[in-house]
């Protein structure tokens, strides 16, 4: 199933963001232990934790480490999320936060088995288990999206296709399918033109068309980033709405931006990180582009978008103000995450801190619902 | 979100099962059928899918419009089982563009009709909304097409099921394992297919294939889980033995039990020349050489005296019965061994071990029998002379011994190939530079073909012996040469007492014994050199005396020089095996 596979890069802690833009691992088996290539979010925590380190702390955080870093937690997240979302549209709980948590977790445990080899430095643990229990995994993986398919079936055409999104962005998204397609109709072109009738560079431009002309989302730069957000907020806002069958509302553009910006935050924050490998596999990032300093000030900036679209909405009443307040604790949170980037040692932060705001803005949105 | 009833509840386990089919199938690509058991798995959660969608739906337009959308995985499932079967199990010649193309033809007719509304209702002649205890689902009557798909679907399950069948009874038990799941799997849908069109159901207009899905998906699932479908698959096995069967460097001739070939592999078409597409259907005895001695016979036979591409051979046939399942033959095979290799083998070691054990012990035990006696009367001329007579055999065995090992080592490479005109008139002034006494004729019209280099050895042996064991006063030699046919007779003649006929024996069985052995490996060499060279010697008295032995050698080809003349120097010795070899 690899279809394609990246120069190896340098080695990274196997830390990641929630929204790191990378491939799924079984389209690039080869890249370098930690980075990751899960489309979405791969929190991963990093290797540091030393064996001769006092004990009892180091298997505590060892194994919450592990938990991290498995698509349990990810899945975990993902719901949470969705659960954020169903609260800000205003509309009934329903099992859209189950469909969710079921196809992340697909999609990560077939990228944690698919990608156990190289991530044997960085998570040896999720690497022992994925080796040892592969087979069983991917099984659990793929009833885990059939199960999410046929829940989604129970919510209509909408929500059907809404689960099947995060995989079709895939497909575009990391996948030489595009490419391939490209070349397909690029030869085909070629062949079906008479000799003499193109110049030899326009002959071989055409027929290998494919690969110059429709490069993977995933080498643009910011596109990269931005499909990945996308697909995952059209997934967490519509689900609910499509489970819900509620009709069509502006609170659902606003919740749609905010989980698009924020997504788009998360997933370049760990590209920070891997600046240096981003730029010796030739991936196009923000950091990579335009240094580390510019990104931190870019991403501040699409943080205070969101806390302007936030605000906004709720002077329009869209949203209640007490949301809007749990919705700020994660901003704040995110805008100190998003200064870390590039000052702090232990990378692993900007893998994991950011799955850590949807469960603070989850936990304070708990707080005031049960306060009043 | 929607009230489901049971029946789309029930149906929701086949999305479950056929979607983590689809995947697992998806994740072995590009292994062989991996592609087509997902379009099969996607075709039946297409159609199940949407089947919950019309059970599920409140009207009859919305019903009929899912319904209608159902087409599509009706289609695709019996296209994706008979590709996925012919690529699974080896046949995957069968799947090219054209055969694709061909198994669509009729799904997409069905499709375009339905999409365009099914204007004369050739697909579904009726539809009303049926309301009963396990659903609301549209109750149709089908039009002549649907009957029509519904053949075209049986066929197609059913020419996919032959070759998985096939598998059921397969010794490895993997696939035995994968073809049962395989045949459960899409045994289950088609029968409750033929009990839906047969009226059996009892909830009338209610299709319980998409229900019988659940149970595929999870002997799908099982086969690609637990036998590793995909994984292990039978698709190179079929393609490895006829692989073997072409690349065998030993011709192969496949026989029916009415004596006519029915295969032949590549090496059997090079070797003796065949064409292929004519052989096959021909009747044995005139394409597989010596067939008429391997009729009756079983087991190892020969070794046998061929001439084919590489001139004459000895080769051992093996011949076996080809048997089916119950035992009965069906055919025979025949597979030639050339032995000429091991058989210079064994005999070089043989002679060797005579060299060593009679020819040099005896010469040593001259030596220390005359240097006891030179001990005693130094001045002993007699005694000097056969000591260094002695020596000097001693000297040319060896000489002839290494001479015989470069002419035959494996690992150098051959010299070019030389003119019969050449090789003669060097070896005649050889002659006359060792034994300026000889008299040595050579015939005036020597021909030009090109043979082995090989031959130079022979010949200069062949002039050597005919003088240094000719007892006349002043010996005479004759070589002589012709070309005919693709062969060279080249014959050296002498006035000499003649080759004993033991010898003769000993060289013609190519054994020796303790009591019946050559002398020396002179005359071991020509057999060797021209057996080599596929060539063949024989003796014959020359009167009113000496020998005279002449040598059959095929004659080299040039090597083309065109611009696709990929080929060496061969010989054209095998034009004429219909001649000599069978």
């Amino acid at each position: 199933m690899v279809e394609n596979t990246d120069p190896p890069s340098e080695f990274t802690d196997g830390t990641e963001s929630l929204n790191r833009s990378e491939p799924l691992a079984s389209e690039s088996s080869s890249r370098t232990p930690g980075n990751s290539t899960s489309p979405r979010r791969e929190p991963a925590t990093g290797t540091s934790a030393s064996p001769a380190a006092a004990r009892p702390t180091a298997d505590v955080g060892s194994l919450l480490g592990a938990f991290a870093s498995g698509a349990p937690f990810i899945a975990l997240v993902a719901a949470v999320e969705t659960l954020i979302a169903t609260v800000m549209l205003g509309v009934g709980l329903t099992v859209a936060p189950l469909v969710v948590a079921l196809v992340t977790f697909a999609v990560y445990t077939v990228d944690h088995v698919a990608d156990a080899d190289a991530d044997a430095a960085s998570t040896p643990r999720r690497a022992l288990l994925a080796r040892r229990y592969g087979d069983q995994l991917m099984i659990a993986a793929a009833l885990g999206y059939g199960a999410a398919v046929a829940l989604s079936i129970a919510g209509g055409p909408l929500a059907l296709a809404l689960t099947l999104l995060p995989g079709a962005f895939w497909v575009v998204y990391a996948s030489d399918w595009l490419p391939d397609a490209g070349r397909a109709v690029g030869a085909a072109l070629a062949a079906a033109v008479p000799r003499g009738r193109l110049g030899a560079g326009v002959r071989a431009k055409v027929a290998d068309g494919g690969h110059r002309r429709i490069p993977r989302l995933k080498d643009v730069l910011v596109l990269n980033s931005l499909v990945v957000a996308t697909g995952w907020a059209a997934a967490l806002t519509f689900l609910p709405v499509a489970f819900a069958g509620a009709s069509v509302d502006p609170v659902m553009l606003v919740v749609f931006t905010y989980f698009l910006l924020r997504s788009f935050v998360d997933a370049e924050l760990p590209n920070v990180r891997d600046v240096e490998a981003d730029a010796a596999v030739g991936v196009e990032t923000l950091p990579v582009a335009f240094g580390v300093e510019r990104t931190r000030l870019a991403l501040y900036g699409v943080d205070v978008l969101v806390a302007v679209v936030v605000v906004g909405a709720a002077v329009a009443g869209l949203l209640a103000w007490p949301l809007v307040g749990a919705l700020g604790v994660g901003l704040a949170a995110s805008v100190f995450i998003t200064s870390l980037a590039g000052r702090v040692g232990d990378a692993s932060i900007l893998g994991v801190a950011p799955d850590g705001t949807y469960l603070l803005v989850g936990v304070v949105i708990a707080g005031v619902r049960l306060i009043g | 979100m929607i009230g489901l009833s049971p029946l789309s509840v029930a149906l929701l386990a086949a999305v479950v099962t056929g979607t983590s089919g689809a995947i697992l199938a998806w994740r072995e690509r590009p292994d062989a059928g991996a592609r087509w058991l997902v379009l099969l798995l996607v075709g039946q959660v297409w159609w199940t899918t949407f089947l919950v969608f019309e059970l599920e739906a409140s009207s009859l337009a919305v019903k009929a419009l899912w319904y209608d959308v159902q087409w599509l995985g009706v289609v695709v499932v019996p296209v994706g089982w008979l590709l996925f079967a012919l690529e699974y199990t080896g046949r995957d010649r069968y799947v090219n563009p054209g055969v694709v193309a061909a198994v669509c033809v009729a799904p997409a007719i069905t499709v375009l009709v339905v999409a365009a509304g099914d204007p004369f209702g050739v697909v579904v002649a009726n539809r009303e909304v049926a309301d009963t205890a396990v659903g609301s689902f549209l109750r149709v009557d089908p039009g002549p097409w649907y009957y029509v798909m519904a053949g075209y679907t049986y066929l197609l399950g059913l020419i996919g099921s032959v070759p998985i069948l096939q598998l059921v009874r397969d010794d490895a038990r993997p696939f035995r394992g994968q073809s049962a799941a395989l045949i459960v799997g899409t045994a289950a849908p088609w029968v409750s297919s033929v009990v839906y069109l047969s009226g059996a159901i009892p909830v009338p207009g209610l299709d319980p294939t998409p229900l019988a899905f659940a149970v595929s998906g999870v002997a799908y699932l099982l086969a690609l889980s637990r036998f590793r479908l995909l994984t292990l698959t039978p698709a190179p096995r079929r393609r490895a033995r006829q692989l073997v069967f072409e690349q065998l460097h030993d011709p192969v001739f496949v026989v029916g039990t009415e004596g006519y070939v029915l295969d032949l592999n590549r090496c059997a078409a090079e070797m003796f020349e065949i064409d292929r597409r004519t052989a096959i259907g021909e009747a044995a005895t005139a394409v597989v050489p010596r067939y008429d001695e391997l009729r009756d016979q079983h087991g190892d036979v020969g070794p046998l005296s061929i001439v084919g591409r590489n001139g004459r051979r000895p080769y051992e046939v093996t011949v076996r019965d080809v048997t089916d399942d119950h035992g009965r033959s069906i055919g025979r095979l025949a597979v030639f061994h050339d032995v000429g290799e091991y058989l210079v083998q064994q005999q070089r070691l043989n002679v060797l071990n005579r060299v060593f054990r009679h020819d040099i012990r005896t010469e040593t035990n001259l030596i220390r029998g005359y240097a006891d006696r030179l001990a005693t009367v130094p001045s002993d001329e007699r005694a000097l002379s056969v000591v260094k007579e002695s020596a000097t055999r001693i000297y040319e065995l060896s000489e002839r011994t290494r001479a015989a090992s470069d002419l035959f080592d494996p690992v150098s490479e051959p010299p070019p190939p030389i003119s019969v005109a050449e090789l003669v008139t060097a070896a005649a002034a050889d002659l006359r530079d060792e034994w300026p006494e000889a008299e040595v004729a050579v015939d005036d019209d020597l021909p030009d073909a090109r043979v082995p280099a090989t031959l130079r050895a022979v010949v200069g042996n062949l002039c050597s012996n005919a003088v240094q064991h000719n007892d006349a006063d002043r010996p005479s030699v004759w070589i002589d040469a012709s070309a005919a046919n693709g062969w060279v007779q080249l014959s050296v003649a002498d006035d000499g007492p003649g080759i004993d006929p033991e010898e003769r024996e000993v060289l013609e069985q190519g054994t020796e014994t303790p009591l019946e052995h050559a002398s020396g490996v002179g005359l071991w060499i020509v057999k060797w050199g021209i057996d080599t060279i596929g060539g063949r010697v024989s003796f014959a008295d020359r009167e009113p005396n000496g020998t005279v032995v002449t040598l059959s050698v095929p004659v080299i080809e040039a090597a083309p020089t065109d611009a696709d003349g990929a080929g060496s120097a061969r010989t054209s010795a095998g034009e004429s095996a219909s001649e000599t070899g069978r």
